[in-house]
């Protein structure tokens, strides 16, 4: 889900900049006031790195198969980290596989990173991860569960926002005088649909990894979380 | 994964010798200036521009071929069904299918601009180390935090691909398909990729130890110093008057 060189004016593309730089520096600002932001850097950096390749797999949905974004994880689990993870995890796909642009670097770092920030604030609504340490079965089953709850919609509104977001920047890019207006909502709406299942399936997958980190190593959703302000 | 990008690296052309930053920031510029054209008749400048300046840089042509392969089959639904999808003067048509001047205009601004842009892009992550391109995006006041955490991101993505290698043939000779979409098996997947995760959370504890211990965090551990030439600024010069030029023509043609 990259913007390609090119496609969008030279003026979306300054704005997206715009955006995602004020958004990375107050993200920077955010995670210097915390006590170890020090410490969280090379975490932080590894976890990109992580993402980077686990993004690369191939989930079958025949007659196709998808990559899933993992923006909602990346919220989840990094919290303010997200926006400058999700920026080096962009210019470096840029710089190896020439996915994305350099151009469009701006615009695609806000179209996961809002979206992945957004993950961060629902995830840590809804999970309750503060009691995931709790010495009671019955008490960790029901965290499990709603840690599962809020897994599913940081990853679900991960990529339903990010998708919406997308194609709203290639659809009303496109100047007025060569597409219907019509056409341009009609084509908005039945791109965004044709995306429901990979929202369903990003969000069970991330459930399942945060339950599978919450079995595994606990303190990865703990830990970040203390790093963010 | 292979480290493509540092296989022309060690060449030697004029591209080659500019001083990262000032290469970064005018080829960076010179990119914006191409999204910026929007009118068919400033195309030919693009084209022109980006050959020569390929050309200079030595790189061979299968290397940018390959390169805009992948991109270009995302680029390529789109600019296709431009000409068909798009404006209302009709070049040519066959039962209910046309082809419009102005979906097609659209499609070739795309198309070129899209293509000249990944060229410079090559050009400035190709002719040199990616490390060196990297410390060129610091010495151009990338914030401190961003560029250690892009240094480590780049310098574990390797590392860390070719154990997930590791582990995905582990889990094939176990009998696992990844073929069929089910619940099972994306839990499968889930426990795959929530396990190189932990992995790297557990590596990044040890990194952070080396660290420190390597005196990380220090305040006098600065960069060796970029220095710059005459010939750097002069080409910085004529790049931003191709920029400039550009912008100025289509800001003329916009009248």
């Amino acid at each position: 889900m990259h913007i390609p060189d090119g496609l969008i004016p030279a003026t979306v593309a300054i704005g997206g900049y715009a955006v995602a730089g004020a958004l990375t520096a107050y993200s920077i600002k955010r995670i210097n006031q915390s006590d170890n932001a020090q410490e969280q850097i090379p975490k932080v950096a590894l976890l990109t790195a992580a993402f980077f390749i686990t993004s690369l797999i191939h989930i079958p949905i025949p007659p196709t198969s998808i990559h899933p974004l993992l923006s909602g994880l990346m919220g989840a689990l990094l919290g303010w980290f997200a926006m400058p993870a999700i920026l080096i995890g962009l210019l470096l796909q840029a710089m190896i596989f020439g996915h994305g642009g350099i151009t469009t670097l701006g615009i695609n770092a806000v179209i996961l990173g809002v979206p992945a920030i957004l993950a961060h604030l629902a995830f840590q609504s809804f999970s309750g991860k503060q009691k995931l340490f709790s010495q009671d079965e019955d008490g960790k089953k029901q965290i499990t569960r709603r840690l599962q709850i809020a897994g599913f919609l940081a990853g679900a509104i991960g990529v339903g926002l990010s998708v919406l977001m997308f194609y709203g920047f290639i659809i009303f890019t496109i100047p007025a005088d060569i597409i219907d207006p019509a056409a341009e909502r009609r084509a908005t709406l039945i791109l965004s649909l044709s995306h429901l299942p990979l929202l369903l399936v990003e969000g069970a997958l991330t459930a399942m990894l945060v339950s599978y980190l919450s079995r595994v190593k606990p303190e990865l959703l703990r830990g970040l979380s203390e790093a963010r302000a | 994964m292979k480290q493509e990008l540092d296989a022309y690296a060690h060449l030697d052309s004029p591209l080659h010798r500019w001083e990262n930053r000032y290469k970064i920031a005018g080829l960076f510029l010179l990119a914006f200036a191409f999204a910026f054209v929007e009118d068919v008749r400033l195309l030919p400048a693009l084209v022109v521009i980006t050959a020569v300046l390929f050309w200079l840089s030595n790189l061979p042509f299968s290397f940018l071929s390959g390169r805009l392969k992948i991109p270009g089959l995302i680029l390529f639904g789109i600019v296709v069904s431009l000409p068909f999808l798009s404006g209302s003067t009709v070049l040519a048509s066959l039962g209910p299918i046309s082809i419009k001047q102005e979906g097609v205009m659209a499609a070739l601004i795309i198309a070129v601009r899209f293509v000249c842009i990944i060229t410079l892009s090559l050009l400035i992550f190709s002719t040199d180390t990616l490390v060196n391109t990297l410390k060129g995006m610091i010495g151009l006041r990338m914030p401190p935090i961003l560029a250690d955490m892009v240094l480590l991101t780049y310098r574990y993505i390797f590392d860390l691909s070719a154990s997930f290698r590791t582990t995905q043939t582990a889990v094939r000779l176990r009998g696992f398909q990844n073929n069929k979409l089910s619940g099972g098996k994306l839990n499968t997947l889930a426990a795959l990729m929530g396990n190189l995760i932990v992995r790297s959370y557990e590596q990044s504890e040890r990194v952070y130890k080396a660290m420190i211990l390597r005196g990380y965090g220090m305040t006098d551990a600065n960069p060796a110093a970029l220095t710059s030439t005459l010939t750097d600024k002069l080409w910085l010069a004529a790049i931003l008057l191709l920029a400039i030029g550009l912008v100025s023509a289509q800001l003329f043609l916009n009248l």
